[in-house]
């Protein structure tokens, strides 16, 4: 609308990003959550995700810088979105108390659920950097073998935090990206946000359960290389893929 | 007419399982230097069909006369007596002290100006948000008077009732966490207004215009779809809906 | 010491008020409202059925006009209304909803081709006009001939009120929200504004205007069972009446509505019954049919109501810690039609009394519902006897309902009172008679004497407590002053009222918290409360006949020989009861001379001129052409309204000659 100022056009723009790096991001977790738990089809079909996004299947070899890249693009859109939902953060610890105060009288759900998706956002705020990091720093340290190592390890303390974190998060932000932009005029609004609201925790048990079972499977693989720090995976099915040293050399 | 019915009749004099009901009602006078906010217990003995209503003009009767509140319609549809009835904003006048377990505690609406006790000045609340949103038709024509009203579909003038049953009573503001925290907030009341002017077509603003009251972080873009506001108003506005929608025709002028 | 002042305060922020402030806002007066509550929580709000005006858009309404209109609201009124004003107010009400569809109010619309409808327990199909779709629509109301009412859903009131409210803050009227009026300021010729009270902090001021109008709404609660908010107490009619200058007219003129549930007094519609509801005893006996064989439970309005008081008298109720009460029994309409049809009794029920109609007893009692009395004005709206005082609305005796005014016609007569009187109010601040200096001494010897009373109040040493009192002279009114009406009760109502009043010198309080406090709110208001009951008590005492709403058993028939009159109340200065005068109603004036209302008795006593004037207007009716001409023959109205009301009301169907077919 030409009427508008543009300086008052950033409330609008602004709020659609916030949903927007929301909405890819909680896409981008759940396709990453189904990839990563291809260790639960076969060591082999992990790696092959893994050959899969060094761009193998593309170029005939392995980039693992490209893994770094999509690390960064993740990264910059977690900040970004961070930093949008930052503004909707209580902003005092005064905000702190009224926000608090309210949802311990009201005991009203969605209400409750907003300040699980502030801990949750504030978790990942710090917890997410970490893994990305880690992605990012040493690319070609993705693999059966390699995460497996790792998630026993060191790292299985941080996924199990991150991954309720994630699914919590991700879950009640698409219920609320829902709840924010569409309506349904045909339905009752309490019948609409009744079968949301199932459909909401039915995404965060599926992924958190899957995550899990993904999660044991390679701290069980994990376990079975204590002694073989640095072992990398070599395929069954040498034809199909490379090995790692093969592809490097 | 017959034994059965007879049967049927409640009897309400002292009914056997009548109920002590305990009242922990806030208690503060700002223009007292002495009082202090705290709860003060009272208790009552239930009877049947009592309201809220009742069983406060009871206790001012007969146990604190200076206890403040507000009752005007006493039929739920005023909005006037709005409160915190064991945490959650609903209308006192209506809700049966039946339906609530015997222990009720009672505190004022936050957000709004406390009067004293339980009394709340949502009045000037809602006076500000009128202006700020004014929440009015505009229109350039004088009206004729005398002749013919210009048709309107049926449809749509009851589409526009829908949103105007809304009466003010402040409760969706006191049950949303953003208005809790951001007072400048103006609530799912200022914006399903806003929803009602601009489906009126009497109304000649353009989204433009709307977009100048409504399009920033204390407006629809303010609303972090908390949902508190349409579960507890009591007039069961279809408030999600609204707020969906202007926010959809906001963020499309805006960008 | 605290003045505030503008040209014209209005005291009262419902529909009345409201409407009145707008015009004179509009005329480029500075104006302020003072109200009890935030002006869209005033009673207004409740009025659900809607607002007549003869627009004769609907099937149904074909044929409908002012004339219909005027002939509905006079019988209605048992010939008690000023017909006048009745003329005044038909030929206004099409504008006013005109005018407030145009401020937004969404009134229902007329939905053109077949719709079904029940009519008379029947179904039946209307067939509405496409051309007509889309127009402003009505339903079916008592006591008026064609379809006339139009509405909003089931809240009509709540929408003119909010609509009506965002046009005054719109034109920027500042609404002193919480804010009481204690007393008006006089020099017993002219009012100059009102000593107030600000009912958060307590503060007492002066608010002085040139114009001042009383809007304040009706005063259901000198009754214990009333379907009036908590807050209508009259106290705009009793601080008229408190300037021993102004009068009040017709206060014995209480309408009562048969079915408010018991013990809130909250409405449930006649639907009830029309459906097929029944009324039980305590007994669990079903005794509309003992009374009146043949209609039972629905026999008219008054009838059932009186029928209902009658049996409580005889111990017939059933009795509740809330005293004595019927039953209204649904159950038999069944489940699906409770539902679908009576779906606002069911939530009413629900909520006020936590019962399922479809399984469970309606506790109901007649109550008190509307007060065609107040305070008397001019066709213009302003006190004869004080100056720069005007009143419209519930609070006035405009006089358009006489001793019983239509559904319908009382949302209508506020909008289009506040129209009229907005106007006058303008008139007379621009006029010489307007102006004027206020003498401030006058003004400070009226704050003195008010926070002297307050005072007074505070320091009593008095044992009698206020709400003791008023439940008092609820229950008494209630008993005695209700539906029914005899001499005897009469008596005792007003001897014990006077009893009260004496009785409410020595109240005390308990509480002496700074701010408002409720307990000093009560006393003050006390004695107010009781001298309008005493106004209504001894004005039905007086009336020695049964007219509209005023049934006396002891003078059952409307006795237009003597009581063609209108009772004016006024309260001397220190006296302890009303002084009751009488202004003569013109019959020689009238454009519809009394006779026969068409429904109820048949029986009254006539007027000694009533032939003879019934012979002039069919003179009249013989000699002229069309309705406009005949109109203006028999009643000229047109030069008491403002210069831009005078055009005619186009209307769907009609010519310029006033026809329809
Ligand atoms: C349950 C119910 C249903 C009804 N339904 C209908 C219907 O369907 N159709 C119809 O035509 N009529 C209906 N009526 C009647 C109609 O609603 C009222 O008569 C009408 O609305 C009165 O309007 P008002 O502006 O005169 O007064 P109100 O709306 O009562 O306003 C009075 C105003 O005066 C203020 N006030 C009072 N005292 C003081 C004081 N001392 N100082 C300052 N301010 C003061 C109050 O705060 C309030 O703002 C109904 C009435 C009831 C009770
Ligand atoms: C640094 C990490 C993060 C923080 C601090 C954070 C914080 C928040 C907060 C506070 C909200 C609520 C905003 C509102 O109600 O208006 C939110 C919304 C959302 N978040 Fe995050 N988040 C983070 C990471 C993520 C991640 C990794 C995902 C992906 C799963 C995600 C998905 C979403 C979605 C879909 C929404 C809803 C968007 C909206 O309401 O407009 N967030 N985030
Ligand atoms: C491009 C970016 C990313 C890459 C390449 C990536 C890659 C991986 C890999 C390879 C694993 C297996 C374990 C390991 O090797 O350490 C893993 C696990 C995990 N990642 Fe990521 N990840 C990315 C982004 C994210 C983000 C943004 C989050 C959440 C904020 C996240 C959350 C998780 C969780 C919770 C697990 C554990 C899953 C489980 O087994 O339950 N990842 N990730
Ligand atoms: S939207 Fe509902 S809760 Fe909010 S003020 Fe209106 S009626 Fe009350
Ligand atoms: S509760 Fe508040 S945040 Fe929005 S959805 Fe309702 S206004
Ligand atoms: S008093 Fe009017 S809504 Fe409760």
């Amino acid at each position: 609308m030409s009427s508008i100022p543009s300086n008052s056009r950033w409330p609008a723009r602004l709020d659609l990003l916030q949903s927007a790096s929301g909405l890819a991001l909680a896409l981008f977790m759940w396709v990453h959550m189904f990839l990563v738990s291809s260790i639960l089809i076969s060591n082999d079909a992990m790696y092959a995700v893994a050959k899969l996004f060094e761009g193998y299947y593309v170029f005939g070899r392995s980039y693992p810088w490209l893994v770094s890249a999509a690390a960064a693009a993740i990264l910059v859109l977690i900040m970004l979105h961070a930093a949008l939902a930052l503004r909707k953060f209580p902003q005092s610890t005064r905000q702190y108390q009224l926000f608090l105060g309210h949802k311990n009288r009201m005991h009203h759900p969605d209400t409750t659920l907003w300040w699980w998706q502030v801990v949750t956002g504030f978790l990942l705020f710090f917890l997410a950097p970490m893994h990305l990091f880690g992605m990012f720093s040493q690319p070609d340290q993705i693999g059966p073998y390699a995460s497996s190592y790792r998630v026993y390890s060191t790292h299985w303390p941080l996924y199990l935090i991150l991954l309720f974190a994630v699914e919590l998060h991700g879950a009640i932000g698409l219920y609320r990206l829902a709840i924010k932009w569409l309506s349904f005029p045909t339905m009752p609004v309490p019948v609409m946000r009744k079968r949301l609201s199932l459909l909401k925790w039915g995404m965060s048990a599926f992924f958190i359960i899957l995550g899990l079972c993904t999660l044991l499977a390679y701290y069980r693989l994990g376990s079975t290389l204590q002694d073989q720090p640095g072992e990398r995976y070599h395929p069954v099915t040498q034809s199909q893929c490379p090995t790692n040293s093969e592809v490097l050399s | 007419m017959t034994q059965d019915s007879k049967q049927r009749i409640p009897v309400n004099e002292s009914e056997p399982n009548s109920r002590q009901l305990t009242f922990e009602i806030f208690r503060f006078n700002p223009l007292d230097p002495g009082s202090e906010p705290h709860f003060d217990t009272f208790t009552l003995e239930e009877t049947a069909g009592m309201t809220l209503f009742i069983a406060l003009n009871l206790i001012r009767e007969e146990q604190d006369p200076s206890l403040q509140f507000d009752f005007v319609c006493r039929a739920g549809i005023c909005g006037s007596c709005a409160m915190l009835i064991n945490g959650r904003p609903d209308l006192a006048c209506r809700t049966l002290t039946q339906a609530l377990p015997s222990t009720i505690r009672l505190a004022p609406l936050p957000v709004f100006e406390l009067i004293g006790d339980l009394s709340v000045n949502t009045g000037k609340w809602m006076h500000g948000m009128s202006e700020r949103l004014q929440t009015w038709v505009h229109t350039e024509t004088e009206p004729d008077l005398d002749a013919m009203e210009a048709a309107m579909e049926p449809a749509l003038a009851e589409q526009i009732y829908e949103l105007e049953r809304c009466i003010e009573c402040g409760c969706c503001v006191a049950g949303c966490g953003t208005a809790v925290m951001r007072e400048a907030f103006v609530g799912a009341v200022g914006l399903n207004k806003m929803a009602r002017f601009r489906l009126d077509p009497r109304d000649e603003r353009d989204d433009g215009a709307f977009y100048e009251l409504i399009g920033h972080d204390d407006g629809i873009f303010g609303c972090m779809s908390l949902m508190g506001c349409q579960d507890v108003c009591p007039k069961a506005l279809p408030l999600q809906t609204q707020l969906a929608f202007l926010r959809r025709k906001m963020a499309f002028a805006g960008i | 010491m605290k003045i505030l002042h503008t040209d014209v305060l209005v005291i009262g922020g419902g529909l009345a008020g409201l409407r009145t402030a707008i015009g004179a806002r509009r005329r480029g007066l500075d104006v302020s409202i003072l109200s009890l509550v935030p002006p869209k929580r005033s009673h207004s709000a409740a009025a659900q059925g809607g607002m007549q005006a003869s627009l004769a858009n609907a099937v149904k309404g074909y044929g409908d006009n002012e004339d219909v209109h005027f002939a509905d609201t006079v019988r209605g009124s048992d010939w008690g209304a000023d017909q006048d004003v009745v003329r005044m107010f038909v030929h206004m009400a099409p504008k006013a909803v005109r005018e407030l569809a145009h401020w937004g109010v969404p009134w229902n619309r007329v939905q053109g081709g077949k719709h079904n409808v029940i009519i008379n327990g029947q179904p039946v199909t209307l067939e509405e006009s496409e051309a007509a779709h889309g127009l402003i629509t009505a339903r079916n109301f008592g006591g008026t001939a064609k379809w006339r009412t139009c509405y909003v859903a089931d809240g009509t009131g709540h929408s003119m009120l909010y609509n009506v409210s965002d046009q005054a803050i719109a034109a920027n009227i500042p609404v002193l929200e919480r804010t009481e009026a204690m007393a008006l300021i006089h020099d017993g010729q002219r009012c100059y504004g009102a000593i107030v009270r600000n009912l958060m902090t307590g503060e007492l001021f002066a608010h002085t205007a040139n114009a001042t109008c009383i809007a304040t709404g009706g005063f259901g609660r000198i009754y214990r069972i009333s379907t009036n908010a908590v807050i209508n107490e009259g106290m705009g009619a009793a601080i008229a009446l408190e300037t021993g200058v102004a009068t009040l007219g017709n206060m014995e003129a209480v309408q009562f509505h048969p079915t408010g549930i018991f013990p809130a007094g909250i409405l449930v519609t006649e639907g009830c019954r029309g459906d097929g509801g029944l009324l039980l005893d305590g007994d669990g006996h079903r005794f509309m049919p003992d009374y009146e064989p043949e209609k039972a439970e629905l026999a008219s309005r008054d009838v059932v109501a009186r029928h209902m008081e009658y049996h409580i008298k005889q111990g017939k109720g059933a009795r509740s810690r809330f005293g004595e009460h019927l039953w209204l029994d649904i159950r038999l309409l069944g489940e699906q039609h409770i539902n679908h049809k009576l779906r606002e009794v069911k939530e009413i029920c629900q909520y006020f009394l936590g019962i399922n109609p479809v399984h469970e007893l309606i506790p109901v009692r007649p109550a008190q519902h509307y007060s065609m009395g107040g305070i008397r004005t001019d066709a213009h709206g302003q006190s004869p006897q004080l100056q720069g005082l005007f009143a419209c609305g519930e609070a006035a005796c405009w006089d358009m309902h006489g001793f019983n005014r239509l559904g319908g016609n009382s949302v209508a007569e506020t909008v289009v009172a506040g129209m009229i009187v907005g106007e006058s109010i303008a008139d007379y601040c621009l006029s010489e008679a307007g102006q004027g200096m206020i003498d401030t001494a006058l003004v400070k010897r009226f704050l003195q004497q008010e926070q002297d009373a307050l005072d007074g109040i505070c320091k009593s040493k008095g044992t009698e407590k206020a709400s003791e009192l008023i439940k008092q002279m609820q229950t008494l009114m209630t008993d005695y002053v209700g539906i029914y009406r005899d001499g005897t009760n009469l008596q005792t109502a007003v001897s014990e009222l006077k009893s009260l009043l004496e009785r409410s010198e020595r109240v005390g309080l308990q509480s002496s918290a700074p701010g408002v406090n409720p307990e000093l709110v009560m006393a003050y208001r006390l004695p107010r409360m009781l001298k309008l009951a005493l106004c209504v008590a001894q004005g039905a005492l007086n009336r020695t006949e049964s007219r509209g709403a005023h049934t006396r058993l002891d003078y059952p028939q409307r006795d237009d020989s003597q009581w063609l009159k209108r009772t004016l109340a006024s309260w001397p200065l220190g006296a302890s009861s009303p002084t009751l005068n009488y202004e003569p109603i013109d019959i020689m004036k009238m454009e519809l001379p009394p006779g026969w209302r068409g429904y109820g008795k048949k029986d009254f006593i006539p007027h000694p001129d009533a032939d003879t004037r019934q012979q002039q207007v069919d003179a009249i009716h013989r000699k002229t052409q069309n309705r406009f001409e005949r109109q203006q023959a028999l009643l000229p109205f047109h030069h008491l309204l403002p210069e831009k009301f005078h055009q005619n009301n186009a209307r769907f169907q009609e010519n310029s000659e006033g026809e329809s077919p």
